[in-house]
């Protein structure tokens, strides 16, 4: 398949840029939720780069993997809400700064 | 292709059989409800560990890779497989004794931890970065549950988030990495990645690098070694204490499986000796060497200051792995073997020594160095075991730790150049004697707050000895565990 070198360069761009984001939200953020979204936009990142890899190198092996990596995502992020909500059961905030039990 | 893919699902018999189990549970706990509270649910694990014990010794005696292969069967697969039933079987053992797991909820444990099971299982056999990733993934996932069990407890529930959390953003960067591989090499099998990485002759650009660090990480986090071990204090104390006893033996060795097959099968290739050597423009064995003395010395330093002794060894356990990295720097038969000798020894003392802390945990309600006052003189067994345990873990000979800890700085001293990494060894065995001794202190020297009759219930007692029983005795007579590492190593495929 012919694929335009331009859309390879802005795709690794928009990779990187994406996976940086969600890096730079998880140090930042607060939130609990928030941050559990971060590492879903660094997953996605990720899957953009498999889909453009695969198409470059001509391997479906990349379409593959995102598949797995969805759905790894998708189980990652139920066990996250339903600890989350526990979480705000117990202590009425999801704001990690709340969180300090665990200090030796 | 039928009688092929029969075969492919033969060699696999372990898994399946662990899967049959799973389901057989998962049955049973609809159309019974009755069995959530009595003990099936612990025979029904401990047999399908047994079953799947058994087909994997009688399963694929020559090694070979299989599922287009994604998949190994070799003496590696088989040592870890032998690994973690025995340590699923032990910790679901020791689960149905302890009151932090309540009773209304064991089945759930059950399913939990065979799950996990499983997914270690794939850990070790994985030979493709897309059947290592759904390994881990199984592993971790249901870890994050299973670290947040006791559900109206809010340090258990933080420690549950607290790995979720990290968990996530290093499996993130771990598959940023794969990503990066792929995109490098063109495949995820092992082999072909090794094929592109020789045909370079050394001439690796930067995007292998990065891909390499984002690899580590990932892979660090699961076996808890520098600078990804931050978690393992937070997660262990808050864990329930049967769940951090398997953690800490469990999905760790699953992750040096992982670590040990990438190391040997990608960035290294086998020599005629049957030794390895690693690719051209690679050469990782100082970086390994100051991964392993950074482990050491941060888990072993750490620990000092702690009186909680649930994160005493937590801290230990980093610093253990800190050790049995030092058998990757040499990447020979040597060091190999006293990476497998170590494990063993490592599954034994470790199980035994947090589960003295679960019965400590289980009559207390704490586990600080004071919860420990005098249990020594009320419950001579396991005051006697626990010495055992932590004699062992400091590596003072007689105790299996010992013939593990000579092992490792042997095959370091024997290859050269790495005689400071030995003795780095030898000084953080020697710091690690002040915190592990701190315990015994507690619950031999100090007198007891008040006067109380205490005692170990036969079943701990059974547990407890039968975990001793093989500190001593590997510490004395070791040949044959010597002699099954070799013939493990000689399988490799």
């Amino acid at each position: 398949m012919n694929f335009p070198t331009s859309i390879t360069y802005w795709s690794h761009f928009v990779t990187i840029a994406m996976f940086a984001l969600g890096l730079l939200g998880f140090l930042l953020r607060r939130n609990a939720i928030v941050v559990l979204m971060c590492i879903e936009l660094m997953l996605n990142a990720v899957n953009l780069f498999l889909i453009e890899t695969s198409m470059r190198t001509n391997t479906p092996d990349g379409i593959i993997l995102v598949v797995f990596v969805v759905t790894v995502a998708a189980a990652e992020v139920a066990v996250g809400l339903g600890i989350i909500l526990n979480l705000y059961r117990l202590k009425g905030t999801v704001n990690l700064d709340h969180f300090k039990s665990l200090q030796g | 292709m039928l009688g092929e893919t029969l075969h492919n699902i033969k060699l696999l018999a372990p898994e399946v059989c662990l899967t049959l189990f799973l389901c057989l549970l998962f049955v049973v706990d609809g159309i019974l409800p009755k069995m959530r509270t009595n003990r099936f649910s612990m025979i029904t694990t401990v047999v399908g560990c047994l079953a799947a014990l058994v087909l994997t010794c009688k399963v694929g005696q020559t090694p070979e890779a299989y599922f287009g292969g994604m998949v190994v069967n070799d003496g590696l697969t088989k040592f870890f497989r032998y690994f973690f039933y025995f340590t699923a079987a032990v910790s679901c053992y020791l689960a149905f004794g302890s009151n932090e797991i309540e009773k209304q909820s064991r089945m759930e444990f059950s399913l939990l931890l065979l799950c996990t099971t499983i997914g270690m299982g794939i850990m070790a056999t994985a030979s493709n970065l897309l059947v290592l990733y759904m390994g881990i993934e199984m592993v971790s996932i249901i870890s994050f549950v299973m670290a947040g069990f006791k559900r109206d407890n809010l340090r258990s529930n933080e420690a549950s988030f607290k790995y979720l959390v990290f968990g996530g953003v290093a499996s993130g960067l771990m598959i940023y990495g794969f990503s990066l591989m792929y995109g490098l090499t063109g495949s995820l099998n092992y082999p072909q990645i090794a094929a592109y990485l020789t045909s370079t002759q050394g001439n690796l650009g930067l995007v292998f690098w990065l891909a390499l660090v984002l690899i580590y990480g990932g892979l660090a986090y699961k076996i808890s070694a520098f600078p990804m071990h931050f978690w393992a204090p937070d997660v262990y104390e808050g864990a329930p204490t049967p769940v951090a006893t398997f953690f800490s033996v469990g999905p760790k060795a699953a992750g040096f499986a992982a670590f040990i097959r990438i190391f040997l099968t990608v960035f290294s290739v086998k020599t005629a000796e049957g030794n390895w050597q690693m690719i051209n423009g690679i050469s990782l064995a100082h970086v390994i060497a100051i991964i392993s003395a950074l482990t050491m010395l941060v888990g072993n330093l750490s620990a000092i200051g702690q009186t909680n002794v649930k994160r005493i060894l937590a801290f230990s356990s980093i610093a253990h792995v800190g050790y049995m990295l030092m058998g990757l720097v040499t990447l020979d038969r040597s060091g190999l073997t006293a990476i497998i000798f170590y494990l063993i020894a490592y599954c034994a003392m470790n199980l035994g020594a947090f589960w003295v802390v679960s019965v400590v945990s289980n009559i207390r309600g704490r586990e600080d160095l004071d919860a420990f006052r005098g249990l020594g003189w009320s419950m001579p067994v396991l005051g006697t075991c626990m010495a055992v345990f932590i004699f062992s873990l400091t590596g003072i000979p007689m105790f299996s730790g010992f013939i593990g800890k000579f092992l490792i700085f042997g095959s370091v001293i024997k290859s050269g150049g790495f005689l400071w990494l030995a003795l780095l060894g030898v000084l953080n065995s020697v710091v690690s004697l002040y915190y592990y001794v701190k315990i015994l202190k507690s619950m031999w020297l100090d007198k007891p707050e008040s006067q109380e009759s205490l005692s170990l219930s036969f079943y701990h007692a059974v547990g407890l000895v039968g975990l001793a029983i093989p500190t001593i005795v590997l510490g004395l007579y070791f040949t044959p565990i010597l002699e099954f590492a070799e013939r493990t190593l000689s399988n490799i495929l």
